[in-house]
Parts: C-alpha cells; sequence; structure tokens
C-alpha cells in the first residue's frame, strides 16, 4: 500500500468535516475521491499533505504514520499536491516556480549562496536542470520565462503538475484539475495523468467532472458529510444507489 | 543575478572607489559615507521586509546593539577598534535569535508591533542603563578603526572601508536573493503555507533572514561608531527605524537597487532639510503616507510602472 487511511477525523470548533474516513491505495494507482460540496474532500487534502493534523486516526505512507507532520516534513517524505484554485507563486517565473520544488533535493545554506560558492553554483545549476526536464516533460518549456498569471489556466495547472513533479514524489494529490478546462483539454490532462502512473506514481484526485473520474480512475472514493459512504471500481459507484441519493436534489456544480 | 546586475554592481563599486581619488576630499564624502551605512541597514532590511514579506521595525534597535557593542567593547574593554566590530558582530546574531525565535511566530501586524516593542526597550535600556551605556550622555572618544597603522578618521579614510563593506554585503545580498534561499524567502512572502507544501521550512528561514538583516544592520552600527567617535541614544531611537522603512519606501521594497538609491536620496535629503529642523519628521511622515497610498510597492518602482503606463497610453509609442 502505498497510502493507507486508518479512520481519519477532523473536526473545526464543533463541525465534523472528516469522520472515520478509511481507504487504501496501492502503488501507481488512480484513486478519485468524488462527493457533493462540502463533504469534506479539500479537507481530507489537507490532512494528508500536513496543512492542518487530523483530530483522529492514523494516515499511513509507505507505511509511516504521517498524521500531524508539518508539511515540509510530509512533502520530503515523497507526498505534493496541486490546489482547486491554482496556487502558483505570482511573483516567481514559471521555472522558479518548478526550482522551488527542488528545495529539499538542494543543500546550500545562506553562505554558501551568498557567497556563490563553487558547490552552491553547481548545485544550482542541477536545480535549474531538474527543473527544466520537469518543464519539458509537460511542454512548458517556451514559457519558463513568463511568470505565471499570465498563462491561461489550463497552462497553469500544468505548471501546478510540473512543480509537484519536480519534488519527486511517489504520491500526488490534485485537487479538481479539470476544474475550468473544456473536454478535449480534459481528455489531454487525463493522458498526461497516465503517463505520469507509468513512471510509478500514484494519483489521488479530487474531481467534479464525472466523466473524467469514470475514464481515468483506477478506484473511486465517495464521500459525503465528511462520511465514506462508497468505493468501487467505477462501474461499480456508477450504479450505487447510495451515491446516487448523495448526489440527487443536491447541486454538485461549485 | 543576471549579467546586467553583474556589471553594474561592479561599475558601482569602481567609480565609488575611484571617486574621492580623482574628485579629491570634501564634504561629499561625509555624505557618501552616510549613504554606505544607511545603505547597509536598508539591504538587510529589505531581504526581510520586501523579499520574505515579515515586516519589522528593529533595525535601529540592531544598528544600536552594533554601535554600542563596538563602543564599549573599544572604550571600556580596552579591544582593539577593528577587533570590537568583530566581536560585537558574534554577539547580535545571538541577540537576533533569541528575539526572532519568538517574535517571527507572529506574522503581519503582530509581528510589527512585537519588533517595534523591542526597539523600544533597546533604547530605553540604553537609556538606563548608565554605567555601561553612559545613559543620555551616551559614549565619547570611541577610537577609530586602525587597518595597516592607519587609522581610518577622516571621511576620505573612512570611504575605503564602508563603501567596500556595503558593496560586499550588497553583492551577497544580490546572489542570495538568487539562489534557492532567495526563492524560498519570496515564496514564504506569497504564502507560507504553500512554501511549506514545497519543502521550505517556513519558521527556520523566518528566523534566519531576521538574523542576517539584524548583521547588516549591526555592522553599519559598529562602523558608524568608530567613524563618529561617539554614540547616544539617537541611534536606538524609533525615528532611526522609520527611517530606514523610508528609505525602503522611496527605493522600493523589493528592489536591492532600490535599497542603494533610497538611501542617497534620504541622506541628501536630510542634508537639505536640516534647516526646516523637527518639521523634517512631518515632512517624511506626510511623504510615507502619500507613497504608501499611491505606490505600495515603494516609490522608485511606482513610477516606473507610472511612466510605463503613460507610455503605452500614448499613441504611436507601442510597437
Amino acid at each position: 500500500m502505498i497510502l493507507a487511511l486508518e479512520a481519519v477525523s477532523k473536526s473545526f470548533a464543533g463541525l465534523q468535516a472528516l469522520a472515520g474516513v478509511s481507504f487504501e491505495m496501492g502503488p501507481s494507482e488512480i484513486t478519485a475521491v468524488i462527493g457533493p460540496n462540502g463533504a469534506g474532500k479539500t479537507t481530507l487534502f489537507n490532512v494528508v499533505t500536513g496543512v492542518f493534523p487530523p483530530t483522529g486516526g492514523a494516515i499511513r505512507f509507505l507505511g509511516k504514520d504521517i498524521a500531524g507532520l508539518p508539511p515540509e516534513r510530509i512533502v520530503g517524505l515523497g507526498v505534493s499536491r496541486t490546489f482547486q484554485h491554482v496556487r502558483l507563486f505570482r511573483t516567481l517565473t514559471v521555472l522558479e516556480n518548478v526550482m522551488l520544488a527542488r528545495h529539499q533535493h538542494s543543500r546550500s545554506e545562506t553562505v554558501a549562496c551568498g557567497l556563490r560558492l563553487p558547490r552552491a553554483r553547481r548545485e544550482e545549476a542541477d536545480i535549474r536542470a531538474a527543473a527544466l526536464e520537469h518543464l519539458d516533460l509537460l511542454g512548458l518549456s517556451d514559457q519558463r520565462d513568463r511568470i505565471a498569471p499570465e498563462l491561461p489556466l489550463g497552462q497553469q495547472r500544468y505548471v501546478e503538475l510540473a512543480r509537484a513533479l519536480a519534488t519527486e514524489p511517489r504520491l500526488i494529490l490534485l485537487d479538481e484539475p479539470t476544474a475550468g478546462l473544456n473536454e478535449r483539454e480534459a481528455d489531454e490532462f487525463g493522458e498526461v495523468l497516465f503517463r505520469i502512473r507509468e513512471r510509478g506514481i500514484a494519483l489521488l484526485l479530487i474531481e467534479h467532472h464525472m466523466r473524467f473520474v469514470m475514464k481515468v480512475s483506477d478506484r473511486i472514493v465517495v464521500l459525503n458529510f465528511g462520511r465514506k459512504i462508497a468505493e468501487g471500481i467505477p462501474a461499480e459507484i456508477q450504479t450505487s444507489p447510495q451515491v446516487i441519493e448523495a448526489y440527487l436534489g443536491t447541486d454538485e456544480r461549485d | 543575478m543576471n549579467h546586467a546586475s553583474r556589471v553594474a554592481w561592479a561599475g558601482v563599486t569602481v567609480g565609488v572607489l575611484v571617486l574621492p581619488l580623482a574628485a579629491g576630499s570634501g564634504f561629499y564624502l561625509n555624505v557618501l559615507n552616510f549613504i554606505a551605512l544607511y545603505s547597509m541597514v536598508a539591504i538587510g532590511l529589505s531581504l526581510l521586509v520586501g523579499y520574505c514579506g515579515q515586516l519589522s521595525i528593529s533595525h535601529s534597535a540592531f544598528f544600536a546593539i552594533g554601535a554600542y557593542a563596538s563602543a564599549i567593547l573599544s572604550t571600556r574593554a580596552g579591544l582593539p577598534a577593528a577587533a570590537a566590530v568583530i566581536v560585537s558582530q558574534c554577539i547580535t546574531p545571538v541577540l537576533a535569535w533569541g528575539i526572532g525565535v519568538v517574535v517571527l511566530r507572529l506574522g503581519g501586524h503582530y509581528l510589527a508591533i512585537a519588533t517595534l516593542s523591542f526597539t523600544i526597550i533597546v533604547e530605553i535600556l540604553i537609556k538606563e542603563m548608565t554605567p555601561l551605556t553612559g545613559g543620555l550622555q551616551g559614549l565619547s572618544s570611541i577610537p577609530p578603526i586602525t587597518l595597516g597603522g592607519v587609522a581610518l578618521d577622516s571621511d576620505f579614510r573612512f570611504h575605503f572601508l564602508v563603501w567596500p563593506v556595503t558593496m560586499l554585503l550588497f553583492l551577497f545580498a544580490l546572489n542570495l536573493v538568487d539562489s534557492r534561499l532567495g526563492r524560498a524567502l519570496r515564496a514564504i512572502r506569497e504564502g507560507e503555507v504553500v512554501a511549506r507544501l514545497f519543502g521550505v521550512d517556513a519558521r527556520r528561514y523566518k528566523v534566519k533572514v531576521f538574523v542576517l538583516s539584524s548583521v547588516f544592520a549591526s555592522i553599519a552600527g559598529s562602523l558608524y561608531a568608530h567613524f563618529v567617535s561617539f554614540v547616544s541614544p539617537a541611534v536606538a531611537s524609533l525615528m532611526f527605524a522609520i527611517d530606514i522603512i523610508m528609505v525602503l519606501a522611496l527605493g522600493g521594497f523589493t528592489l536591492l537597487w532600490g535599497a542603494l538609491l533610497g538611501a542617497a536620496a534620504l541622506t541628501v535629503l536630510n542634508e537639505y532639510l536640516t534647516p526646516f529642523a523637527d518639521y523634517k519628521r512631518a515632512i517624511y511622515g506626510l511623504a510615507l503616507i502619500v507613497i504608501m497610498l499611491f505606490f505600495p510597492n515603494g516609490l522608485l518602482p511606482g513610477l516606473r510602472g507610472a511612466v510605463g503606463a503613460i507610455l503605452r497610453a500614448v499613441p504611436g509609442t507601442r510597437r
């Protein structure tokens, strides 16, 4: 198992955002988390990546309990993510955004960087080469010197993906990667996800776009009001009465 | 750092070092020396406030700590001036680290108020610890720095210490902001949580840059003490802290070159506004409000942006 959630709970001042959620993910698996708005999907991402600690339960990543670790530790272990509303650094260029993600793969400290010691320069060259490689992989090399807000949303989502890949993760969490993309762009994004999976990286995604979910996911976990109400392969989920009920009468648009 | 910046740095360094040899002594050298001292503090503050986004109003305190540490070590402990400067730079980082670890848990306005309080405490301590600091009288007869048997006791001689030190610290800062650390600082400014999610230990880096920028201020303070041979509680005043923020407001918060230009502008203004005496502060205060209202990133970047916008608006100037 690459990721195993065991009865993970999170409450905010009396509001139970997650109530005993458990599921497992195998390596190189694409798992989708679906559910109506307010089901706790983004909260789930935030506790897994360390934005805040869960109130209860265990989160095992490659066998190690990471629940409550700070985000900089969790990314170092091999979990990265993207955001529902693109959160690229707006004052950094596209290349610098991806270079930043190499932070834990480099070590030069203040004095070495300030004096431009040979080892700091070598390391900077390595950071740049690795970042360019990831931009290249996603076809973004010619956008490297632009700042993120100048790019169309579709490209910004690829930059976020390149930044996540640059941390050399074993698992990437994608929060609504197709939001704002048209059908063709969503399909292209799906192809890229398959290519990433081929490199041995597992993907956990939150998605409202059902056609996309059914096409790319190996497994689907359905949340409603912080609880897991169903789990299975896409064909099972599509016909699950509980899932259909959860969605009926609820507004599933953003 | 890009090529243009490197060439500009080399050009300014050579220019400022050749200038007194070509133009000879004069009062302008005194002004230039103060520009250098202001620049050091402003460059340090730019790293902390501009690049890392942590508004601190404690830089006059660290300037004063450097000045007083150097003054006390050389007049009371009998250390040679150069040694006093170096020992002082070992004291400041320890103090800055202790303060930084505590106050940098705060952000935004809270951090500004906490650092402001620290500045007030330092000022009071300097005024009250008379046996050590000379109280309101200050400390006088601070020996000049002596290098290779030459006492740096004139504007001309001091120039050849203060400017190389300033330009080296400036180069250090230019290198730093263009490294993995610089990217980390800029990422922290934009969003601490996202920076942490990509591996930046934000709390550690904030303390680091706080210590580093405090040392920049402290070096300036030490050099100042040996240059003017006299320190008084005025160096620890809140007004001086505001002056340094004014330097960044003029030159731009995230432009290291702006720190240099802002320091030059403010030092020259200080000279020309001397006849206005106490009203000078009121003028600065008003200017600061106006700049913050219209150019929150600083006057220089703001004007650059405004000129660019006007040029684009004029038909026919665009390709």
